[in-house]
């Protein structure tokens, strides 16, 4: 048996149905492989990039599921394995499990500057959670059943194993014995506490029972541990408030009475203002990450933080804790719900309170959704995302890409299903949604996936078009053109006097791209048009591309300038009332 | 600044060193010395990191990075009332035998090799502080050359 067979057979034990990737040189041989082993359904993405992302929508839209997999792609050594590197360090951010798989030079040449030979472990180390280079074909599958464990134990992330071309063709010994079944990584000091202990939990409790106006933060982690309706039961238990981080949205129904919406930059006014003014902050599953605590020295000064993270080295990082509990969120929210000392507060002036903060904006939505177009006639994006969040009850897949129109869509769609928003957010990557789009789709085939993008970010990854066609796969696609960077623009407009500097941006015919790929296209231009285009393409069987032509002045808002506190939160609109800008640093989005 | 040493065992796997390494500049932590040597357990590596900080916090992050690593079995801090740091400094020295004489006794050195009539390799091993004040009170201006190991600690 061979290095290149052992890989595969180890891919095949972990349940890998999916290999995304693009052939080369040093992997021909493992792709040769896999062709005669005709045990994986390979997606050949156009762009190493576009792999990646693809890996990461499998993992992503599965790995909470009762049909987990692991995202697994494979590319050449040098250019192959380089292009890979935005996608392993956004799945590194965002904490996803994927695998990667490069063929690298065969060792004799390996540090001769031979061609295609690149440092691909040396680059990827700080990017990924771990990185392998096995040297003989018989470490190759223990390897590979040790990178799954690694990459979804604890916190997961991205690993690279990086096999030299000998090593693929090379045989093992006779000898050789492997038992998948009964292997066990050998890594001592790898260790995670699932279980939250007992003194810090009684602590949290009495904090939650004495508090008077707490709010509860929903992270990426309650959505990986699956734990989403426990959590609603323990905040209906003791009726607190929930705000979400950006990848806590669809763990709980956006519109449950006790969700305040998305906090932080792009947070609702209620989360944000309830969390400045809040005297106790249980956190699930995150990090206070600057987008969503501003500055520091400003964040939720009467608040004692209880923070629930199974990765300890986010806690204290940049918030410090009155209770740090290191488990994994379920487990403890599962013992929180179910224990009888917490009490149930009615919290009526914290919850009037909070009332008022809805309303600052609630009437300026509800007008400019209803309105539907800018001053100059052209279509609003939160207008678009509210009419598709109605005509799909709020039930289906998003994936956004990043900009303007993903604070909108995170904002505008009423999640309903569990796990349904699917965005690059730590990294934040223009081009993550149409490959990423590609992956959520094959793992969650029953459901309807919506690829949201930007005229910009549309074009990064634009592509991987051509492997929907190839792949026959039914992800309907959304193009908000506002002919910018809008996001960018957006800063530009609030911060830099209106300079649009590198924002402007002509874009192809749209349409004619489409076609190219045979993809049925529709351009909407009109209010009148927005829902036939989208039930059409809810009722057109496959993929399809809808171009909506948007307003480039509208803003998303609240806002809370990069470096500014929570009292700097911008509301309205430029020109409906002049917006403190004070406190934005300069640094870029 | 206070000093700070800290302990970590890990697996001496290929790129450990390297991750630490890059874990330092990444997160810009003030490191003074990094010492590696294999420890009592075949496959492990023992390795102290000294560094300057007097936040209590970042310390404990330095701590719990270090834990992240797969590689890595155990991380502490070790204080200095309950543990030895130690170094060993070999200095190439120009200065006459006469004056060496009077640090005898109270300095832990050896003379390696005497090249000439004021030329002498010494080693003195001790604590980073003792290891300063043998030089300062030597004369720094006599040293030709000095290597030094950069701290081990060990817990009492
Ligand atoms: C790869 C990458 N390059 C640059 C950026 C910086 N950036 C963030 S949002 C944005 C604008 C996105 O424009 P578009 O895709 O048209 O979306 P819009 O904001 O207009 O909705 C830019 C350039 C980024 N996030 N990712
Ligand atoms: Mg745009």
């Amino acid at each position: 048996m061979t290095g290149k067979h052992l890989l595969l057979r180890a891919l095949k034990d972990k349940g890998v149905k999916y290999i995304f990737g693009y052939t080369g040189g040093a992997i021909m041989p493992i792709f040769d492989e896999m062709d005669k082993m005709g045990a994986f359904r390979f997606v050949m993405s156009r762009h190493e990039q576009g792999a990646a992302f693809m890996s990461q929508g499998i993992s992503r839209a599965s790995l909470s599921t009762g049909n987990p997999q692991i995202g697994v792609c494979m590319t050449t050594s040098g250019p192959g394995a380089m292009n890979l590197a935005t996608g392993l360090a956004d799945a590194y951010m965002d904490s996803v499990p994927m695998l990667a798989v490069t063929g690298q030079v065969a060792t004799g040449v390996i540090a001769t500057d031979a061609f295609q030979e690149s440092d691909v472990v040396g680059v990827m180390m700080p990017i990924c959670k771990q990185t392998y280079m096995p040297l003989a074909a018989d470490e190759v599958e223990a390897t590979v059943h040790e990178a799954f464990y690694v990459a979804n134990t604890g916190r997961g992330g991205p690993i690279l194993i990086d096999i030299p071309k000998d090593v693929q063709n090379s045989q093992v010994a006779d000898d050789y014995q492997f038992e998948a079944k009964s292997y066990r990584p050998n890594l001592p000091g790898f260790y995670y506490h699932p279980t939250p202990e007992r003194e810090p939990l009684q602590r949290a409790i009495d904090l939650i029972n004495r508090s008077e106006r707490p709010v509860m933060f929903c992270g990426h982690g309650v959505v990986n541990s699956n734990a989403g309706k426990t959590l609603l039961k323990f905040a209906e238990k003791v009726n607190i408030p929930i705000a979400s981080t950006m990848h806590g949205l669809s763990a709980i129904p956006a519109d449950h009475p006790l969700h305040l919406g998305m906090m932080g930059m792009h947070g609702t006014v209620e989360a944000n203002r309830a969390i400045s003014e809040a005297d106790l902050l249980i956190s699930f599953g995150m990090r206070f990450d600057d987008r969503v605590t501003g500055k520091l020295n400003e964040y939720a000064q009467n608040a004692d933080v209880i923070h629930v993270e199974i990765d300890a080295s986010e806690i204290d990082k940049n918030v410090a804790t009155s209770v740090a509990i290191n488990a994994d969120v379920y487990r403890t929210l599962h013992v929180l719900a179910g224990d009888p000392m917490l009490t149930y507060k009615p919290r009526r002036r914290w919850f009037e309170k909070i009332e008022g903060f809805r309303q600052v904006m609630a009437e300026d939505l509800r007008q400019e959704i209803e309105t539907g177009v800018g001053d100059d006639g052209k279509l609003l994006m939160k207008t678009i995302v509210h009419q598709l969040s109605e005509l799909t009850d709020g039930q289906d897949l998003i994936v956004p890409d990043v900009g303007q129109h993903q604070m909108m869509a995170a904002r505008f769609y009423n999640f309903q299903t569990e796990n349904s928003w699917f965005a690059s957010g730590g990294a934040g990557t223009m081009g993550a949604s149409l490959p990423m789009a590609i992956g959520v789709k094959l793992a969650r085939p029953d459901e309807r996936v919506w690829s949201i993008s930007g005229d910009g970010g549309f074009q990064m990854n634009a592509q991987e078009l051509g492997t929907i066609m190839e792949q026959q796969l039914d992800v309907k696609i959304i193009i908000l053109n506002n002919g910018y960077l809008g996001m960018v623009r957006q800063w530009q407009t609030l911060f830099f006097d209106g300079r649009y500097a590198g924002t402007p941006m002509q874009s192809p015919d749209f349409g004619l791209m489409a076609q190219a790929y045979g993809l049925p296209y529709r351009k909407v231009e009109t209010l009148e048009d927005v829902i036939p285009a989208l039930q059409q393409a809810i009722e057109h069987k496959g993929a399809i591309v809808l171009e909506f032509v948007c307003d480039p002045s509208e803003v998303i808002l609240p806002m809370i300038p990069a470096g500014g506190g929570f009292e700097d939160m911008i509301v309205k609109r430029p020109g409906q009332q002049t917006p403190e800008t004070s406190n934005s640093d300069g640094e870029k989005s | 600044m206070k000093r700070r040493a800290i302990l970590a065992f890990m697996l001496d796997r290929p790129g450990v060193l390297n991750k630490v390494s890059m874990l330092i500049r990444k997160k810009m932590y003030n490191v003074d010395t990094l010492t590696v040597c294999s420890s009592r357990k075949a496959g492990v590596s023992r390795m102290t990191i000294t560094l300057r900080e007097d936040d209590e916090a970042k310390v404990q992050q330095v701590i719990k990075q270090l834990e992240k690593f797969t590689e890595v079995v155990s991380v502490k801090e070790l204080d200095t009332d309950h543990s030895y740091w130690r170094e060993v400094a070999v200095v190439k020295l120009e200065v006459p035998a006469s004056h060496l004489e009077s640090f005898h006794g109270r300095y832990n050195f050896e003379v390696l090799e005497q090249k000439s009539a004021d030329i002498h390799i010494l080693q003195v091993a001790g604590s980073t502080r003792r290891i300063d004040s043998f030089l300062d009170e030597v004369g720094q201006e006599h040293v030709i050359e000095i290597a030094r190991t950069g701290v081990t600690a060990l817990e009492k």
